[in-house]
């Protein structure tokens, strides 16, 4: 079953076409990468596929159902299923790490208070940020700001989770912990959508890859594919012999 | 049109539509009382003290120029009288909103443009919540309560700061000025000047958020948003002004 389906997705931004026809699918349980050059515009059809963004033309189909040109109230149960991890962790600067993981919970549950803190804690000891439940999101490395947007994003379930370049900035150490949690994520049957330069990561958790270039997909294969044929536009876009355009 | 005149259009098109989400949305319970209560805090007990100071020095001010002036043409005693009619009907909840204009319009422009630059503002949406319900509502109802109450305040200070200065510059019996206040103003002036100050609230609680919402550019667009907010809204304000007071006037007329 196609969990997401984008159909001739075209958006432009100040006259100048970012994607002309972009069309894919992502099967249920399945981890799809993403790729691209640089300002190709991945984070944008990402971002579209929760609403953030607006598609001029085309089709978004989330679980059977057209939102491209659903309002922004009617796209909250699609926002709940579908979660998205920001590039910079996006975390509420003003909230402690506990409020950051309780936010979700609190707006989304009839949770009572201790509960809510029973699950924060618990979420926390998995991504490993324990120890940080009282600091403020500023007082965090980049990796533990990183860990914590996925388990904010983790909090209510969802059976969709979007990753915007979620190692982008990260040290191998905190680039392994991520690869690990996205991969646990996985195992779990959560489908994701994997937007990366990072192609060692992308290979260890992507099922199949999409190679965005000139404004539409120019080429698509599984990862089993991907290694058996090097001379295809991905591999060599991998291997750093082309940009995809 | 020059694409200036049609920005600055649209920035008052996209005020109202905001404007109209916020009545939309507002509707809609439950509203988060603590976030209200944050922003009460934020807008009425932090700016308290430049109430005071400002209210406290346009008062005295007041006094002094009206003292000295008619002091000429023996009309000294008529202080009292035309100081707190002018601070109770125009300059003490004009004065005030535009200081809060200044330090609350601010604050909430660059705040709100800030959290857009560091999309936290996208993160509220992408959790399945709404940024004008848990951004602006709470921001433009704390504005439309602390403000008028914070005018009130500013009503008070100023008169007391006018009666410092009777009593001490211009030699006027305090008691003399209290009852020349209490038997010059009247329920319409009262309300001449508080019924402008829920108004001038919204503009400043609205466009301070619009401006924020509508960051683009990273730091500097902060900077302008939060530039561009104060001078719409301190504009807004006096233009509005006017418009109200002859609302008011031809009002009280009608009565």
């Amino acid at each position: 079953m196609d969990v997401i389906e984008v159909k001739n997705f075209a958006k432009s931004y100040n006259g100048r076409a970012v994607h002309k026809d972009v069309s894919f699918i992502v099967k249920k349980g399945e981890c799809l990468g993403l790729v691209g050059g640089s300002g190709i515009g991945k984070s944008v059809i990402l971002r579209s596929l929760i609403g953030l963004e607006r598609a001029d033309q085309g089709e978004i189909w989330i679980e059977g159902q057209e939102i491209s040109r659903w309002k922004e109230r009617d796209l909250i149960p699609i926002r709940k299923k579908v979660a998205y991890v920001f590039q910079n962790g996006a975390l509420f600067d003003s909230m402690t790490v506990f409020d950051n993981l309780a936010y979700p919970l609190r707006e989304h549950t009839d949770f009572d208070e201790d509960e809510i803190a029973r699950r924060v804690r618990d979420q926390l000891e998995e991504f490993g940020l324990d120890a940080a439940i009282d600091k403020l999101p500023a007082e965090l490395s980049g990796g533990m700001q990183k860990r914590l947007g996925l388990a904010r994003a983790m909090m209510i379930g969802p059976k969709v989770i979007l990753y915007d370049e979620p190692t982008a900035g990260l040290d191998p150490y905190n680039t392994l912990k991520i690869r690990e949690m996205v991969l646990a994520l996985k195992k779990k049957g959560v489908t994701s959508v994997f937007v990366t330069h990072d192609m060692p990561t992308a290979i260890a958790v992507c099922d199949r890859f999409c190679l965005l270039g000139d404004g539409r997909v120019v080429d698509e294969c599984s990862v089993d594919e991907l290694q058996e044929n090097s001379d295809t536009p991905l591999a060599r876009f991998i291997q750093g012999a082309g940009n995809g355009g | 049109m020059r694409a200036s005149h049609i920005a600055f259009f649209s920035h008052f098109g996209g005020a109202a539509i905001l404007l109209k989400q916020v009545v939309s949305e507002i509707r809609r319970p439950p509203l988060n009382l603590r976030l209200i209560v944050e922003q009460l805090y934020q807008v009425g007990v932090m700016s308290l003290p430049l109430v005071i100071v400002t209210a406290a020095s346009t008062g005295m001010v007041m006094a002094l120029q009206f003292g000295l002036g008619l002091e000429k043409f023996g009309g000294k005693l008529y202080v009292p009288k035309i100081v707190s009619l002018s601070i109770v009907r125009e300059m003490g909840p004009v004065f005030t909103c535009l200081m809060l204009a200044a330090r609350v319009g601010a604050g909430m422009a660059s705040e709100i443009g800030s959290m857009v630059v560091t999309q936290q503002i996208d993160a509220i949406r992408a959790l399945g919540t709404s940024p004008i319900k848990k951004i602006v509502i709470p921001r433009v109802v704390a504005c439309v309560i602390g403000i008028p109450i914070l005018a009130m305040v500013a009503n008070f200070i100023g008169i007391f700061g006018a009666l410092l200065v009777c009593a001490n510059d211009l030699g006027l019996d305090p008691v003399f000025f209290v009852q020349k206040v209490l038997t010059t103003l009247w329920l319409p002036d009262f309300m001449s000047g508080f019924m402008k100050t829920p108004v001038f609230a919204l503009i400043i609680a609205v466009m301070a958020c619009y401006f924020g919402l509508t960051v683009k550019g990273g730091t500097r667009g902060v900077g302008n948003a939060t530039t561009v907010s104060v001078v719409t809204s301190s504009i807004c304000v006096l233009v509005g002004d006017y418009f109200l007071t002859k609302f008011y006037w031809m009002f009280e007329q009608w009565m």
